[in-house]
């Protein structure tokens, strides 16, 4: 959706171009990423276990993602990423959480009683599903709310 | 009575918090900014919030920095190549030392300083337990969450106990991100 022209003016009025990409910069950013999205996910799946959650994690996850458009450019980084992933995420991970906390109102129980669920552990594997719903859309939002006011 | 550690946090945040004032450059005063949301972060670390302190760091000096950053360059309030000048420019000018004070803003805001100093004696010692939450309801989600099997208690509160308020809070960030497309991008599907 960012059409990704070089030449496009910005709202300065001067074209947005960039200085070449510093190569320490750059190295950095490409060897810092892995690592940080790790960690973010790492944060999201051991929420009920360690510090953090889903909201936590998730806001890691969308700065791993906007160091690479600091590093590479927003416009590049913008063309990176599948803009239906953008909008399709955010409202998976509000449906996965209702979808969760639903579940055990057909089992016959109060709504988000997560204990309800026949499995071992239901509330740790409940709270860790719910974490990752939230994960998703915190991480897909913040890239989506930089992704527009940085590229449009 | 304080740690040093905690000290020089302090300091460190009034420095940060100083400088966002003062600085003329809104560059600057963003990254300013992002110290000021560190040394917060770390101060929360300090005080066993770990949670807070890591939301702090990631939202507060990590992706709002991000976003002025953006906001700055984008709006053209940034001029990459004269920062610095510029900077001192308004530095020399000293237009801030020739203004006159304002003494009416003065004894607003030093009124309001002086009333939220002095509510701070009321408030109990950091970490202790003589207050009505560590008595009652602290060591029932305390004791019930390590019931559940979830050790983190932060994340017991969240999503076991008050899941229906996390519940609408993913609903706000989602709302936010629908407005953002709505404004910013007009079509959102391509």
């Amino acid at each position: 959706m960012s059409d990704g022209d070089p030449a496009s003016p910005g709202v300065s009025g001067e074209p947005r171009e960039r200085p070449p990409d510093s190569p320490v910069v750059t190295t950095t950013v490409r060897l810092l990423v892995p690592f940080v999205v790790t960690f973010g996910l790492y944060t999201m799946f051991h929420g009920t276990s360690s510090v953090g959650g889903g909201f936590q994690g998730g806001v890691v996850v969308a700065a791993g993602v906007i160091a690479i458009a600091f590093a590479f450019g927003l416009d590049r980084t913008g063309g990176w990423l599948r803009p239906g992933a953008l909008v399709v995420l955010p409202a998976a991970g509000v449906l996965g959480f209702a979808f969760v906390a639903g579940g055990p109102l057909v089992l016959g129980a109060a709504f988000l009683d997560l204990s309800a669920y026949p499995v071992a552990k239901a509330v740790v594997f409940g709270v860790e599903a719910v974490e990752l719903c939230i994960g998703a859309t915190v991480a897909t939002t913040v890239v989506l709310l930089f992704r527009s006011l940085g590229g449009g | 009575m304080t740690s040093p550690l905690v000290a020089a946090l302090l300091v460190l945040l009034l420095v940060a918090a100083g400088t966002v004032v003062w600085l003329r450059d809104p560059l600057s005063t963003v990254v300013a900014f992002g110290v000021y949301s560190l040394g917060m972060a770390m101060l929360w670390a300090v005080f066993r919030a770990p949670d807070v302190g890591m939301t702090e760091a990631a939202v507060g000096a990590g992706v709002t920095t991000a976003l002025f950053l953006v906001a700055v360059v984008r709006t053209g309030a940034a001029d990459p190549g004269d920062t610095q000048s510029r900077s001192r420019a308004v530095w020399r000018s000293r237009a801030v030392w020739r203004s006159r004070p304002d003494w009416r803003s003065i004894a607003v805001v030093g009124g309001l300083v002086a009333a939220l100093l002095w509510t701070v004696p009321a408030l109990p010692a950091v970490g202790t337990s003589a207050v009505p939450p560590s008595q009652q309801v602290g060591p029932a989600y305390v004791e019930r969450a390590s019931a559940l099997g979830v050790d983190n208690v932060v994340t017991a509160v969240l999503v076991a106990f008050r899941g229906f308020d996390t519940f609408g809070e993913v609903v706000v960030v989602y709302a936010a991100g629908v407005a953002v497309l709505l404004v910013f991008d007009g079509e959102v599907v391509g």
